[in-house]
């Protein structure tokens, strides 16, 4: 496996056994392939002895499916971070998975194209991770999420077989989809090696405005509105009353006194078009009965609003020791609903929390801060948690909207995709991987009789 | 759980508030040269949170992680959960010391810096033809990069203040002992003393620091009180720079990086700025620079302990001087100049010089 690719120091073990999530397990070891041909005998090699093995990106995950709860062997796949062809004619971009996102964009930018899902984590993640993942961002209602943009993949299969799947072709009708299948597919199914990615032309106006509202019900409904006034923002983020609240008095940030807060963001390619749209939402966010509505003039205006909302996280991390930040979506109409739903819910834990995330594509971020050590604490947002599951798949939801199912979320896998679809799961589960050296232990893919 | 060290006690709410996110990963130097996660401040944090659930002991085999961090301070002041990873590891290292823990390249500092009065045990030391301990407005005080590995910039440096006709004097100065600090050790206090003596000796009103380290230890540290209380101010070279009007101007495409003792530890990023700006019309800056500079690779003992993922550091920072096509690459740490200057490779075309060095060639060029 060449000596300088592996370890089992305690140092990287340790490292190894976190992700962004609650969960943690040692590995026994941890290697760094090099090329598609090392990670092909690593795994041929895993399955004949039966070797756990875990690949993982940039361990920025917030479902614990980078971890290793079989212990075996980490695949740290950020080495293989090469940016192997950009074809602007083609529109694509074909990558190692260990290329970190904002690498990619800052390769993009020169040629005024986009890789758009941006998630949160976009400094640190690697491309690998966000195919693993189904990745998405705050451009989802616009631009969609990872899956939009993967054309094609090389995979190493728990076997050692390298397949293709895909094409570089914008369109394709060829087969089954194998591509889809691995996207999202959380590293269970085998280890991407090369993603072929389709790209966007960058727009380069950008116009960012603010709304608030006294009650969260107006705010909903101004959310599904939006979607009638046929204007897609670029960006749609939701902030609850706790998240004003939080921002105010521990991000001394200067925001109104309200239930709730929209920032929306249009792009286009002239600034009329820009504007033009920004009017029409501004329309919608006053019939809505918005208290107040800000639109940026100046570059620090825009900063400004962009950092009310970026800074939800680290403010709010700082109020416990720990948090759990959720993901689950709903149809955009449901939004209402499920921001009122997970306040009652929360609220009956005691324990801080902020519900923000992205409206437009009725994705939201509730966060619920609590002291780990205390396992009171911890029994009370286990139950609202679950709670909040219950109530996203009422509403026809989703249990993640871009997170991924790990371990976090695989006791609910069922509860969300009923017990065929599960069984199916399982049962390509099986067909790839029939010894289950890969990622074991996530997604609830173990058991096959129909538990 | 009681608290076996004192990592424990002072930092342990910030070590679990760690989120974990591993957003420091885009910031963190040793990371970006090797990356290993393990050394990412992210790493670091993990190991100290099982040391203190008691899931493990600080050992020998942490030393590879926990002594190798430069201090750039680059993971901080972008944590979301505002982990001051820099002082952290401060403190572990001293923790590690007292159990017989360290680096033994850290352990030879301390035992050096009994002996010498510099942290290369140096005998001699190049004197620059300079009167010393006499009278003067000002000290000027070099640290032990300037004397001896970067005596060049430092004579630059005299003769520009020569030029300025500023009243200054050396005095017979010792290693001002912040290092030791940094590696697990405590300042000692003998060359703190012989140190604000002969300041204290020159009647200067204001010490003008060479060394971005110097002038935090002096100005921050408490065994220097003394100076402060005495009414003797300690200023960077760079912010007594900014007040002089320079009549020298060059064409050359240049740049700067910001040290991170005197940018992100200091806060100062714009008073270099000012003077660069006013002798170089075609000034641009790197990829990442202010707070978010990247670290050139030789803080935190690691150009000692660590010297082949130290230079990889200093390359990737000098890849961004590349990148904007500089032909001149400023910094205002002599440690940086010299740890870039070790880097450098052929087919680097810019030179590197600190700003008083730069002015002070362009000045005798003209």
């Amino acid at each position: 496996m060449g000596q300088q690719n592996v370890t089992d120091l305690l140092i990287d073990l340790v490292s190894y056994s976190y992700d962004a999530s609650d969960h943690n397990h040692r590995p026994e070891a941890a290697i760094w392939p090099i090329d598609t041909e090392h990670v092909s005998r690593i795994l041929s090699l895993a399955n004949e002895q039966r070797i756990a093995v875990t690949p993982r990106g940039a361990g920025t995950g917030l479902s614990g499916g980078a971890i290793p709860v079989f212990g075996g062997l980490v695949l740290d796949m950020c080495r293989m971070n090469k940016i192997l062809d950009i074809r602007i004619p083609d529109r694509l971009t074909v990558v190692q998975p260990g290329v970190v996102y904002a690498d990619l964009e800052r390769a993009l930018a020169p040629y005024g194209f986009f890789f758009p899902p941006d998630p949160a984590s976009s400094s640190v993640c690697t491309l690998g991770g966000n195919v693993a993942t189904n990745a998405g961002g705050i451009r989802g209602a616009k631009y969609g999420v990872t899956r939009d943009y993967v054309l094609g993949l090389e995979v190493v299969l728990p076997d050692g077989r390298i397949m293709k799947t895909g094409s570089d072709c914008i369109k394709s009708s060829s087969g089954y989809d194998l591509t889809r299948m691995f996207v999202g597919s959380e590293g269970t199914l085998g280890v991407i090696t090369q993603i072929t990615l389709k790209i966007n032309p960058k727009p380069t106006s950008v116009e960012t405005g603010l709304a608030w509202f006294s009650r969260l019900s107006d705010a909903g409904y101004a959310v599904s509105d939006i979607m009638h006034s046929g204007i897609i923002p670029s960006a749609l983020e939701i902030l609850d009353d706790n998240t004003i609240k939080v921002l105010r008095e521990h991000g001394k940030m200067n925001l109104p006194d309200a239930t709730a807060i929209i920032l929306v963001e249009t792009d286009g390619y002239t600034d009329t078009e820009t504007a033009f749209q920004m009017g029409k939402i501004s329309e919608v966010f006053r019939k809505n009965a918005a208290v107040g509505i800000r639109v940026a003039n100046s570059p620090e205006e825009v900063n400004e609003f962009w950092q009310t909302r970026k800074l939800i996280g680290s403010i709010a991390a700082q109020l416990r020791n720990s948090n759990v930040s959720e993901d689950v979506a709903v149809p955009i109409s449901k939004v209402p609903d499920l921001l009122t739903g997970i306040s009652m819910i929360v609220r009956k834990c005691g324990l801080p929390f902020v519900i923000f995330g992205h409206a437009g594509d009725g994705n939201l971020h509730p966060r619920i801060m609590f002291d780990r050590s205390d396992p009171d604490q911890t029994e009370r947002v286990n139950k609202a948690v679950d709670a909040i599951f219950r109530l996203t798949c009422e509403l026809k939801g989703t249990l993640t909207g871009e997170h991924g199912i790990g371990l976090a979320k695989a006791p609910y896998l069922k509860l969300e995709h009923g017990p065929i679809a599960v069984e199916m799961m399982r049962a390509i589960k099986r067909l790839f991987d029939p010894n289950n050296i890969l990622n074991p232990g996530k997604m609830n893919l173990e058991s096959s009789d129909g538990s | 759980m009681e608290a076996e060290y004192d990592f424990e006690t002072k930092f342990r709410d910030q070590i679990l508030q760690c989120s974990r996110c591993g957003f420091c990963q885009a910031h963190c130097p040793v990371f970006g040269a090797t990356l290993r996660p393990s050394y990412n401040a992210r790493g670091k944090m993990l190991i100290l949170k099982e040391v203190i659930d008691k899931k493990l002991d600080l050992r020998n085999e942490m030393i590879e992680t926990l002594f190798q961090c430069t201090d750039c301070a680059g993971c901080s002041k972008s944590c979301p959960s505002g982990v001051n990873v820099p002082e952290i590891i401060k403190q572990v290292r001293k923790d590690m010391v007292n159990i017989g823990i360290c680096h033994p390249a850290f352990e030879a500092l301390n035992k050096v810096l009994k002996k010498h009065t510099n942290i290369y045990a140096e005998a001699e030391r190049k004197e620059f033809n300079k009167k010393k301990i006499g009278r003067a407005q000002y000290v000027y005080f070099v640290g032990c990069v300037g004397y001896y590995r970067e005596s060049e910039a430092t004579l630059a440096s005299l003769k520009l203040l020569d030029r300025l006709c500023v009243d200054y004097t050396l005095i017979d100065e010792v290693c001002c002992s912040g290092p030791l600090e940094d590696v697990g050790y405590p300042i000692n206090e003998d060359l703190v003393q012989k140190n604000m003596g002969l300041i204290l000796s020159t009647g200067a009103q204001k010490v003008i620091t060479n060394c971005p380290y110097c002038f935090r230890t002096l100005r921050d540290q408490p065994q220097y009180a003394a100076l402060k209380e005495r009414g003797i101010e300690t200023i960077h070279i760079t912010q007594f720079l900014k007040e002089f009007d320079l009549s020298v101007k060059t064409s050359k495409k240049v740049t700067y990086h910001d040290s991170c003792d005197l940018g992100r530890h200091c806060g100062i990023y714009e008073e270099p700025r000012d003077t660069i700006r006013k002798i170089a019309k075609n000034f641009v800056e790197m990829r990442h620079h202010h707070s978010e500079a990247l670290c050139c690779g030789a803080g935190g003992g690691v150009r000692g302990g660590f010297p082949k993922n130290s230079i990889k550091m200093a390359r990737r920072r000098l890849i961004e001087a590349e990148e904007v096509g500089a032909e001149v690459v400023l910094t205002d740490c002599n440690s940086c100049r010299h740890n870039f200057s070790n880097a450098k490779v052929r087919r680097h075309n810019f030179k590197i010089y600190t700003t008083a060095q730069f002015i002070n060639e362009l000045l005798e060029a003209g």
